[in-house]
């Protein structure tokens, strides 16, 4: 069987089991609301390019990472508890394409909670939007939601060899909007601060989706470079990380509760 | 080749243990110390103990779960430890209990996904997934979600799942936990069956009439060492009447044997 088989095969496993549970569903289709009344508020004085760029954009980006990224790594901990991890891990398959499969299904799923937060972000206060460059915005979607899923891979590996995995979660959620600047512009926050934003692709995703959208005072070719440069850097990474979980797992005994 | 399709030799597996927020003290538990055994082609070997005298852990660094500590682990020739991927497609599992399932998915997903992940062609997949749900009767339910089903018919397709590549050496850990009588005795038929046909069987169970019925061989473990290894006849063999329950060979079992060498009773 073809290595897209297996990728495929977890994929929809992946929907079927995210979808059926209410946590998910509450992330994907109310969260989105709520973040986007949070974030209306917060701008609505604020001008018609900040109030596309950070709510319209902004709560979808956010809840577009929650999803892939909770999901993501909440699976590695269920699966944990309910002692599939360590069969999956098991299996002749590689675990490699079962994760993608499952990350690429939950993007899938969490595309959904973008589009919902866009779309309740335009009803509720019918911002003034143009699109710069529409092959742009589309080209700079799927850059962004490459980079979360490096992002997800990458973190799904490191949660594979703890057990602490919920702490983690909850640890990267919100600093990491912060901080790649999904809800405010990077440059508000401390020069020391910044540095760390830099490393991460989303941070440079997000800019770019900007770009497409509204009058920044930045251009393509300073945001796409270095985005491509941070999403090898961590592709390159997973891909070595990926070698020591697979035997620091079994040396560690980290695959399930028991 | 060797006779031999499992080969362990002095194998040991510590777990480090950390306690305390502040100031973490690490201890090491010893589960696995320095057993050695062979099981031939064909045959079916038990492993018997105790909760906690290191069964699990055996039967996980011979799945290619864990790494050992120290010693050899060879299934089918190949190391469990850096030649996985020689092993894995030849081997399964099945454990006890209600885990180890995709519970939001029906009886038939999950086989179905397993299958996949074992690479399995979707004529031939599809073909087994309908024989082991008639093997282990639950065609009827095949569509409902497993998180529906009682613990007796989540442990089936457990046992469905275990046998969806054929596999030439299966390793069980308590598989007939949660299985009603009937159930228990459609799993020993089954283990039987599959042996008949050439697969090699590890198994681990508390039920003692079950190891006597089914293994050719039993190996008894405490603490992570064995105290005996042999055919469950000489096991019986070797117990020395005990006073409050006097009885003759013909009717000691091999419970009884268990339980005096488990309790530090003297074997003749």
């Amino acid at each position: 069987m073809r290595s897209s088989n297996v990728i495929l095969t977890s994929m929809s496993v992946q929907m079927k089991q995210t979808f059926s549970r209410n946590m998910f569903k509450f992330c994907m289709l109310i969260a989105p609301f709520f973040t986007t009344v949070i974030l209306g508020e917060m701008y609505r004085h604020s001008t018609a390019d900040n109030f596309v760029a950070y709510v319209v954009l902004g709560s979808g980006l956010w809840n577009l990472w929650n999803s892939i990224a909770f999901s993501s790594a909440g699976d590695i901990n269920r699966e944990r508890f309910t002692n599939t991890l360590s069969i999956i891990f098991s299996a002749p398959a590689d675990f490699r394409l079962i994760l993608l499969g499952k990350i690429f299904g939950n993007t899938i799923l969490s595309m959904g909670s973008f589009f919902l937060s866009v779309a309740f972000a335009i009803a509720l206060y019918r911002p003034p939007i143009y699109v710069n460059n529409w092959s742009l915005l589309i080209g700079a979607l799927i850059l962004t939601i490459t980079a979360f899923i490096i992002m997800s891979i990458f973190i799904a590996y490191l949660l594979t060899l703890s057990r602490k995995t919920a702490v983690y979660m909850n640890c990267l959620e919100i600093p990491f909007a912060l901080i790649c600047g999904f809800v405010f512009p990077i440059e508000n926050l401390p020069v020391g601060v910044q540095a760390i934003s830099w490393i991460f692709p989303p941070t440079w995703a997000v800019r770019l989706l900007r770009y497409s959208v509204t009058d920044v005072p930045y251009g393509f070719w300073e945001n796409f470079v270095p985005l491509i440069i941070t999403m090898l850097a961590f592709a390159l990474l997973a891909a070595w990380l990926y070698r020591i979980i697979f035997k620091q797992t079994k040396v560690l005994g980290t695959l399930d509760m028991a | 080749m060797s006779e031999y399709v499992i080969e362990v030799k002095d194998l040991t597996r510590d777990f480090v243990m950390g306690n305390g927020l502040f100031n973490r003290k690490k201890k090491t538990v010893h589960a696995v110390r320095g057993i050695s055994f062979n099981v031939k082609k064909g045959e079916i070997f038990g492993l018997l103990g105790q909760n906690g005298a290191g069964k699990t852990t055996t039967i996980k660094m011979l799945i290619t779960m864990l790494a050992p500590t120290s010693g050899t682990c060879k299934v089918l020739g190949y190391d469990t430890f850096g030649q996985e991927k020689h092993i894995r497609n030849r081997i399964n599992f099945i454990f006890g209990g209600e885990y180890g399932l995709y519970r939001r998915l029906s009886a038939r997903d999950n086989l179905k996904y397993f299958a996949n992940l074992y690479k399995i062609t979707p004529k031939v997949r599809d073909e087994r997934v309908e024989q082991l749900l008639e093997l282990v009767d639950l065609k009827d339910r095949a569509d409902t979600r497993v998180e529906t089903f009682s613990k007796g018919m989540t442990q089936r397709v457990q046992i469905a799942r275990g046998l969806i590549n054929n596999p030439e050496v299966l390793f069980m850990d308590e598989p007939t936990i949660g299985l009603d009588p009937v159930g228990s005795e459609m799993l020993r038929k089954t283990i039987v069956k599959i042996n008949n046909q050439g697969t090699t069987v590890l198994l681990t169970t508390h039920n003692m009439y079950e190891a006597d019925e089914l293994c050719g061989r039993i190996a008894i473990i405490k603490e992570g060492e064995f105290l005996t290894l042999d055919t469950p006849a000489n096991i019986k063999s070797r117990l020395t009447p005990r006073a409050a329950k006097p009885v003759t060979h013909e009717e000691i079992t091999l419970e009884d044997a268990y339980i005096q060498l488990v309790k530090g009773g003297d074997m003749a």
